[in-house]
């Protein structure tokens, strides 16, 4: 059995995971502390949020494998129209 | 709910005795009927064909509503269908038409033709296919037991809240509304996703995408506008339903909440199922006029490029709904730009099937008329559309008849005359029986003439004033003579569809097989025989070009096979899919009589079922073609 | 058909799931169906933005009920459920069986964990006065927050039914789907997850 491989792929999910970890208590700490001003923290958060999303997509969901061009795709397209619909109902 | 519980078991002893008692042969012969087949079949035809029959069975029902409702207004002042019983009505019409007739024939033909068009055994998830069906039937069944039980939904087929609140609507009728709706729309989002997986993964070597028939396109763009639609109608759906039943506050505004996120939420979906409805009719109308042509379809690329532009506008247009409702001059300009520019693609369309019949050998076979009638029909309802994206004009038109016109001409001349273009054009392939061409003539001048002579008019009263849903008007303030006029062409579209009843059943009467080929199609639906042997495809087709069964017949030639003849594997059929959607069936209608023991009882059900399924080893079986087709002699 | 060739080669293949046709459908059919649950999420979080100021007054707020320490605790859980979800797929390729129970067992500890923490948080608010009843808030709150609890609750159950087919089964190519898209399933709510807890608690703290 190929142990380099093995090791490979769980050293990268592992630090994905810490990753996130940080980009967690990055989030946490801003809030916690009022590091920033009001206006900035929103847009900071979910910076850090959507960072942290696209950690989960491309390593611990696999898109970032060969033949995942349909998938990434479609959830493109269901990010897109997301996107669409919860600003149109938050701002309208 | 006792008394449900005894019926249920009265009927089961019931068919037990009718059957011959019940005995250990009970089940073996239960098995061997015509029934079972049916309601356990995962055969993509055969879903197709009790999708098609299940979506004009509601046709005809919501065609009476509309008779009903032509029939109060024919005459001011009259007293035949008056407030509540108008209001359901209307709300009926609209609810039945929309999501189970146009739905359901539309899933009827993607079911019979795309398997075939891009040379696939089967869809991608049989199974799901299966459950995706029952669900959309007992959805519409429970819609249409409120009729029986307690009062049909009376909110208008938009459903707007507050209106649509326990406080203004009393009574069980909106809540059929939800939970029906919610059940068939599950059923058709799984559908939806089955038929993207299906055009992604089961098609045939070498018919790459820019290789699929038009409809297979179109089909597969509608099926992204389903996937990506209809959430927000469930969430919408599931708002409400927690608002009447379970008392919460979304949309009551003395408790903080907001009745436009209701209106949000539906036209976030409602506007891509305009387009969900109208895309396949689109793709009928290509493969239509190409065929009758006898022309490449003109323009391809820049269809298929239309039919996708169209699908990713649709979702950016929804507050043209709204905009009366006052988000600003901001929202409505945008809304409105965004709006306007869909007529672009849908103009390229146009102008591609004019050119593609330019110069054709055009024959008016039934389906033919059909998609010509489409066209200015469709174009007219188009026009009215650019003039209700503006603003300004619209505060005038909204909420009256002019609107009314508008959407029977995108939604009559448009997605039912593509449907009937589509019956009369792959009824053989379906059934193995041509329908009659003298009848289905009459049938298309019946119903075209008709069809005018009721909405045409309509933009008049709209213009003079006369506001959509209400049930009746007073004399002389000008709108009498243009409501009978209205209310005569019923008849007209009312004979046309006695004229197809009657063509269809002659057609199951005929002893006369179709032909495989019986157009001159230039699909690959066409290379196999009318219906198909359940395999479809002997030996998977090697496809080398767009339109490759005209091309092989041009150089006489015939369609390679990219496989040897060999056993083919086949999904065995399930009971499951029925059990599903009759234990969400149930549910729902626990939810409505507020009896929550009874929905729980249906919820687990259908967990039983979705555990069942899991641990079921199912490897389907084979069947040998090789016997067969020595038999038949049918050609590959 | 012949995609329908399945590849068996002598050595587990690297994607189990992947392996046969039916596994190729059954992943590209759950992730259209993400692509649908990304929309119907989006739908609630648009619901629960636009409603979340909205309490009767004398009613808690968002900025006084939440306990962040409470949502961290219920973070670390289900991030750490995510990884070890990973892990499971990880053994499960190399067709480790004893090792993949192991991960999936501890993923469905830590759901649980979750869960757990989860309903006390609903129980604790309930008794503040903050009911799905109360106001629009409220209502928007627990149909968020409570769809994202149901998808956790639907995902041990399906989970560990999959671990006991697994067991009496083994890894082949009709159980190596199953799991990967349940995996999939897992991630998925934990990604809904950041953006509740960034969109609804930390903003909600923010005021």
């Amino acid at each position: 059995m190929a142990n380099t491989t093995k090791k490979s792929g769980i050293g990268k999910h592992i630090i994905s995971f810490a990753f996130m970890i940080a980009l967690t208590i990055a989030a946490f700490y801003l809030v916690i502390n009022n590091v920033v001003s009001k206006g900035w923290i929103l847009p900071l958060i979910l910076i850090l949020a959507v960072i942290q999303v696209i950690l989960q997509l491309f390593t611990f969901m696999h898109l970032d494998q060969k033949g995942s061009n349909y998938y990434t795709f479609f959830m493109i397209v269901g990010i897109f129209v997301a996107v669409i619909s919860a600003i149109g109902i938050i701002v309208m | 709910m006792a008394t449900l519980l005894v019926i249920i078991v009265f009927a089961l002893f019931l068919t037990a005795i009718l059957t011959g008692g019940y005995n250990k042969k009970f089940f073996a012969r239960v098995k061997d009927t015509k029934v079972w087949d049916w309601i356990t079949t995962v055969d993509h035809k055969k879903i197709g064909i009790l999708y098609f029959i299940s979506g004009i069975f509601f046709f005809l029902i919501g065609g009476i509503e509309a008779i009903f409702m032509r029939l109060q207004l024919a005459f001011p002042d009259s007293n035949l269908f008056v407030g509540d019983v108008f209001n359901q009505l209307l709300t009926m019409h609209g609810t039945t038409m929309i999501f189970l007739a146009a739905m359901p024939m539309i899933f009827g033909l993607m079911n019979a033709v795309v398997p075939l068009q891009i040379g696939a055994r089967d869809v991608a998830f049989p199974f799901v296919n299966a459950l995706g069906f029952w669900l959309f039937f007992f959805g519409g069944l429970l819609l249409n037991l409120s009729w029986i039980f307690g009062g049909a939904p009376d909110a208008g087929w938009t459903s707007y809240t507050s209106l649509a609140l326990n406080n203004y609507s009393p009574g069980p009728g909106v809540d059929y509304y939800v939970l029906g709706l919610q059940i068939a729309g599950i059923g058709t989002l799984i559908g939806g996703l089955n038929f993207i997986a299906t055009i992604i993964n089961m098609r045939a070597p070498g018919m790459s995408f820019l290789r699929l028939p038009m409809f297979t396109w179109t089909v597969f763009v509608t099926s992204a506008l389903i996937l990506f639609a209809f959430p927000p109608l469930t969430v919408a759906l599931l708002l409400l339903m927690f608002d009447r039943i379970f008392g919460a506050n979304f949309f009551d505004y003395a408790m903080g909440g907001s009745t436009v996120i209701w209106e949000h939420l539906f036209w976030i979906f409602g506007h891509p199922e305009v387009y969900i409805v109208i895309l396949p009719a689109f793709g009928v109308m290509s493969e239509v006029i190409s065929t009758f042509s006898r022309k490449r379809l003109f323009g391809y690329t820049s269809m298929v490029f239309a039919t996708v532009l169209i699908g990713f506008l649709g979702f950016m247009v929804w507050v043209h709904h709204m905009f009366t409702v006052g988000l600003g001059p901001v929202s409505n300009s945008v809304f409105a730009v965004a709006t306007m520019a869909i007529a672009v693609p849908t103009g390229i369309k146009v102008f591609n099937w004019l050119f593609t019949m330019w110069g054709g050998e055009i024959r008016f076979t039934t389906p033919m008329l059909w998609a010509v009638g489409f066209i200015p029909t469709f174009v007219m309802g188009g026009m009215t559309g650019v003039m209700l994206a503006l603003p300004p004009a619209d505060y005038q038109y909204q909420d009256s008849y002019f609107v009314v016109a508008h959407f029977h001409y995108v939604l009559v001349g448009g997605t039912v005359f593509g449907l009937f273009a589509g019956l009369y054009y792959w009824w053989p392939k379906m059934f193995g029986k041509m329908l009659s061409e003298r009848l289905g003539k009459w049938h298309f001048w019946l119903f075209a003439i008709g069809f005018h002579l009721t909405f045409f008019p309509q933009h008049f009263l709209g213009l003079f004033g006369m506001p959509r849903r209400v049930f009746t008007y007073h004399s002389n303030l000008g709108l009498d003579t243009l409501n009978l006029l209205s209310s005569i062409g019923v008849i007209g579209m009312a004979l046309g569809t006695i004229i197809l009843g009657v063509a269809i059943y002659r057609s199951f009467l005929s002893k006369e097989q179709a032909p495989a080929d019986p157009w001159d199609g230039r699909t690959l639906e066409w290379t196999i025989a009318s219906p198909p042997p359940e395999y479809n495809f002997a030996q998977t087709p090697l496809i080398r070009s767009y339109d490759a069964f005209w091309v092989a017949k041009e150089q006489k030639t015939q369609i390679e096979p990219a496989e040897p003849l060999a056993p083919i594997h086949m999904p065995s059929s399930s009971y499951l899919p029925i059990m599903m959607s009759l234990g969400l069936f149930i549910a729902g209608f626990g939810f409505i009589t507020r009896g929550i023991e009874v929905s729980i009882l249906g919820v687990a059900i259908t967990l039983l079922m979705m555990f069942l399924r899991s641990f079921e080893q199912d490897h389907g079986y084979h069947i040998d073609p090789r016997p067969i087709r020595e038999e038949k002699g049918a050609k590959v | 058909m012949s995609a329908q060739t399945e590849t068996t080669t002598k050595d587990a293949p690297l994607h189990l799931e992947t392996a046969t046709f039916e596994g190729k459908n059954k992943v590209l059919g759950f992730w259209l169906f993400l692509g649908a649950e990304t929309v119907l999420f989006a739908c609630l979080f648009g619901t629960y933005l636009a409603l979340r100021h909205q309490t009767l007054p004398g009613q808690p707020t968002g900025k006084e009920l939440f306990d962040l320490n409470l949502v961290a605790l219920a973070t670390a859980f289900l991030l750490t459920s995510s990884l070890t979800s990973v892990l499971a797929m990880h053994y499960m390729n190399q067709q480790r069986k004893g090792l993949m129970q192991l991960w999936l067992g501890i993923t469905v500890l830590l759901g649980l964990a979750f869960l757990v923490l989860e309903i006390y948080e609903f129980v604790h608010y309930v008794h503040e006065g903050h009911t799905f009843m109360s106001s629009a808030f409220g209502s928007s709150f627990y149909a968020l927050v409570g769809t994202h609890g149901a998808h956790v609750t639907f995902g041990i159950v399906w989970i560990s039914t999959l671990m006991l087919q697994a067991a009496r089964r083994g890894i082949t190519k009709e159980t190596a789907p199953k799991l990967f898209v349940s995996s999939l399933y897992w991630h998925f709510i934990d990604v809904v997850w950041v953006f509740i807890f960034t969109l609804v608690y930390l903003l909600g703290k923010v005021g």
